[in-house]
């Protein structure tokens, strides 16, 4: 076969490949949601995609990632975090349509622990020689490493620990850590830690000790696809979708406005 | 710029020095026998070898966390044996950039080896030299240049490694965070300053490194 | 030889190539010329002899040590022996001396005596390149030394360890012409100055007539024939060592008689008398070999003479042959003459003039067919 037979074979195929249309659905909605939130809502998505017609795209990390991607220019229609802090900055930077935010939800921190790690009975326990490595979301862009680190801090332990501290992208990573064994110990919610059955949970923060943990909610301001993801936003309030929350363990609160 | 900024180039320079003291013996043994010997199966090392250079590096990083894991063959036996640590400790760092620099220096130390006219070896050995002293006092000072060369590329390869780093070492701020990682974090935070700025100095490494690396292997035709 | 030091009995094939066979090589003390035209295997039987390439089959031994053993084929078949190049005590100068660039003329000759106490190394290497005039010259590098002092240095690398058997190849190949032509008197004197058995590989005639004791002749990977030099030249054993050896004149003939060891044989119209006490007695042909320089010229009238063979020739061309002048004839036959330009002047020769040939008996060499 001539080359110039093959380049234009290759190109033809190119240009089939990037013009195609990605399926036939009324339309898709982008989510950029908190990576706690991975399991409960993918399963809501399903159940709504089956209702509406609509497709859920997920785009699930640290909350702290999500919000840089938003600056940074990312086709988003939802942002929903797990940390008010990064709502806050998108607002200020007018990326929100106002009136849409919302805060529905709240969660608990445990302390879980590996397999092989010595025991834990208190968060105290943390600062012992046997507890060489302590897995925490990373605290600039991590939601759950930043409570963590709140919940330290307020207990006076982390003079103690920090030095043993591993950084992670986001609160599943630091799960993976512990499953691993490569860490002995690491601050998750406790929504993750049911999911996971190769990790130990050694402590659950009491709701009184924990730092506020509250999941904002909007709408972006440049939304590719509007009316459709305020629609999925209504979805979740729905008892259906509250139902799910709470099966995974979240707190599910009030659906007054925040702040 | 500020001395925590310092610390953090020292700190990648001297984990990128400590990954050559790994990658040089076994990369002038493995270059020797690729250039000198064959063997059934040969085909298949220089294969292995070539792997880190064409995988992506968060592949060769997944597989160093797992032999090197608290639980992996070559962790456990490291813990059980010598109560030593390697994941998330600067060691990792130093096994990463290790991994991930050696098939450069391979790659030129070998073709500096293939250059050595096998005349002078056999000449050597004629004068009651064993096979030792024919590669320290023959082979070796021949393919100097190369060689060198070689540990240039492999340093400047091992000061911007990232993937594998990140996924074995962690990002643990003075005690495995390298220039890149440094980077990756800063943009993750919005510090864009920052970033550029650590980004410069990694350059300017680089392209000192890979320019006088060029310079030697060109001179050497 | 009954004071042979080397004895090898040997194979050696090239995968896709010829093979070299060497059949009952020896070499004793004294400088033994390995002679042969290039490509006949020299280069290869030597490598052999040093360690340097493995025979497939054979053995080499020296002074009752086997450096390769028996019925080996490959080393690395069990109740084989093989001597590695380094401890066979060796001294080996290859066609392009090979000192190594990097080192100094000191560093490559003291190369090969680091078991030496460093002063007694620094001490044999200054001795052994007085020895060789190369005093001044130990700080300089290869490159920077003149091909006659690079094969002095090579030279000197290889005996400074005193070794047992020095093997050299083409060590004037590498030299220009005048500078070849002045070391090659050197280099007897050196050779012999080391009383060392040596085997020297050559394709140049002069080289092994001035160089050499005994001579070995290779032609087509085989030894053709082996002993005293001037014996190989006079009295080649074949058509093959006769070209080799260079025998100016070979001629097919037919056998006329044989009687009492004196041969007749008819080239053309042409009887030749020589003397063979060996030749077969029913052998109908032979190639017949004469040395130009064994070549007789007289003027037109033959003198009556001891020379047997006399006949009439003409004079078909001269040409300069260095400092002798080679002349063909026609005498029936083409053949070669060595004369000197005196001798040529004398006789007023030039083409087409008419002159006597007179070749002695014993100066025709047969080999029968």
């Amino acid at each position: 076969m001539k080359i110039k037979h093959v380049l234009a074979s290759l190109f033809a195929g190119a240009a089939i490949l990037f013009a195609a249309p990605s399926g036939i659905h009324a339309a898709d909605v982008s989510v950029f949601a908190a990576a706690s939130l991975t399991d409960a809502l993918k399963q809501i998505a399903a159940d709504y995609e089956k209702a509406s017609g609509d497709k859920i795209i997920f785009n699930f990390a640290a909350s702290g990632t999500l919000a840089r991607q938003i600056e940074a220019g990312a086709p988003a229609d939802v942002f929903f975090a797990a940390d008010e802090t990064k709502a806050d900055a998108l607002e200020k930077k007018g990326l929100l349509v106002s009136g849409t935010r919302k805060s529905p939800l709240g969660n608990s921190l445990v302390i879980v622990t590996s397999a092989e790690a010595a025991a834990v009975h208190s968060p105290a326990d943390l600062t012992n020689a046997a507890i060489q490595h302590l897995a925490l979301g990373e605290v600039q862009t991590v939601p759950c490493g930043t409570y963590a680190k709140a919940y330290l801090e307020k207990t006076s332990l982390w003079p103690a620990v920090e030095a043993k501290v591993v950084p992670c992208e986001s609160v599943r990573a630091v799960l993976a850590a512990v499953a691993s064994g490569n860490v002995d110990a690491g601050f998750v919610y406790k929504t993750d830690a049911a999911i996971s059955k190769k990790v130990k949970v050694a402590y659950e923060v009491p709701a009184a000790e924990t730092p506020g943990i509250s999941y904002p909610l909007a709408l972006l301001k440049d939304a590719p696809q509007p009316d459709a993801a305020k629609k999925f936003i209504a979805y979740l309030d729905s008892a259906a979708a509250t139902t799910v929350f709470k099966q995974f363990g979240f707190i599910v609160l009030s659906s007054a406005p925040a702040k | 710029m500020s001395g925590a900024e310092w610390q953090l180039v020292g700190f990648s320079l001297r984990m990128a020095l400590a990954s050559l003291l790994l990658v040089f013996p076994v990369g002038l043994a493995l270059a020797w026998c690729l250039a000198r010997k064959h063997w059934p199966g040969k085909a298949l090392v220089e294969t292995v070898v070539s792997l880190p250079l064409v995988l992506p590096p968060v592949v060769t990083g997944l597989v160093l966390l797992q032999l090197f894991g608290r639980r992996g063959p070559v962790g456990s036996w490291l813990h059980h044996t010598f109560n030593l640590e390697v994941v998330f400790t600067w060691r990792a760092v130093v096994v990463a950039l290790a991994t991930m620099s050696l098939p450069l220096f391979v790659r030129a130390a070998r073709t500096a080896f293939e250059e050595v006219d096998v005349k002078f070896e056999q000449l050597a050995r004629t004068l009651g030299a064993g096979e030792w002293r024919v590669f320290f006092t023959i082979t070796l000072p021949l393919a100097k240049r190369g060689v060198l060369a070689g540990t240039l590329l492999a340093f400047a390869r091992a000061l911007g490694e990232f993937g594998a780093t990140i996924m074995v070492a962690g990002n643990l701020p003075g005690r495995t965070t390298t220039l890149p990682v440094a980077i990756y974090q800063a943009v993750e935070n919005g510090e864009d300053a920052h970033a550029w700025l650590l980004a410069g100095v990694s350059a300017i490494i680089a392209f000192a490194a890979v320019f006088v690396s060029e310079q030697l292997l060109r001179r050497s035709k | 030889m009954n004071n042979a030091f080397l004895t090898a009995t040997f194979r050696k094939r090239f995968p896709g190539g010829p093979e070299i066979v060497a059949d009952a090589l020896q070499v004793g003390g004294g400088i033994t010329v390995l002679f042969g035209a290039s490509g006949s295997g020299k280069t290869t039987l030597l490598r052999c002899l040093a360690g340097l390439e493995i025979p497939d089959e054979g053995e080499i031994t020296f002074a009752g040590e086997i450096w390769f053993g028996q019925r080996g084929l490959r080393n690395r078949k069990p109740g084989a022996t093989l001597l590695p190049a380094r401890l066979r005590g060796v001294g080996f100068v290859p066609q392009d001396y090979a000192l190594f660039p990097h080192l100094t003329v000191a560093g490559n000759v003291g190369y090969g005596l680091q078991a030496l106490p460093a002063a007694e190394s620094a001490a044999r290497v200054l001795e052994t390149l007085r020895w060789l005039g190369l005093t001044g010259l130990e700080h300089r590098r290869p490159g920077e030394l003149s091909g006659g002092q690079q094969q002095r240095v090579a030279l000197a690398r290889a005996v400074v360890r005193r070794p047992k058997l020095l093997l050299l190849d083409e060590p004037l190949a590498a030299l220009d012409t005048p500078t070849r032509l002045r070391l090659r008197g050197e280099l007897r004197q050196l050779l012999r100055g080391l009383g060392l058995p040596t085997l020297l590989v050559t394709h140049d005639r002069f080289e092994a007539l001035a160089l050499g004791d005994q001579m070995v002749v290779m032609a087509e990977g085989r030894i053709q024939q082996s002993g005293p030099v001037t014996e190989v030249f006079n009295r080649p054993a074949n058509l093959a060592v006769a070209h080799i050896a260079g025998t100016e004149t070979v001629l097919p003939a037919s056998v006329v008689k044989v009687v009492d060891g004196i041969v007749t044989v008819a080239v053309g119209d042409v009887k030749l008398v020589a003397v063979a006490p060996d030749f077969p007695a029913h052998a109908t042909a032979a190639h017949v070999c004469i040395r130009a320089d064994d070549v007789i010229l007289v003027a037109d009238v033959l003198p009556p003479a001891s020379a047997r063979n006399r006949f009439s020739a003409t004079v078909v061309a001269v040409e300069r042959d260095g400092p002798l002048l080679r002349v063909e004839l026609d005498c029936g036959f083409l053949l070669k003459a060595l004369l000197t330009p005196q001798a040529a002047a004398e006789m007023e020769l030039q083409p087409r003039a008419a002159v006597g040939v007179l070749i002695k008996a014993p100066h025709i060499h047969l080999i029968p067919r």
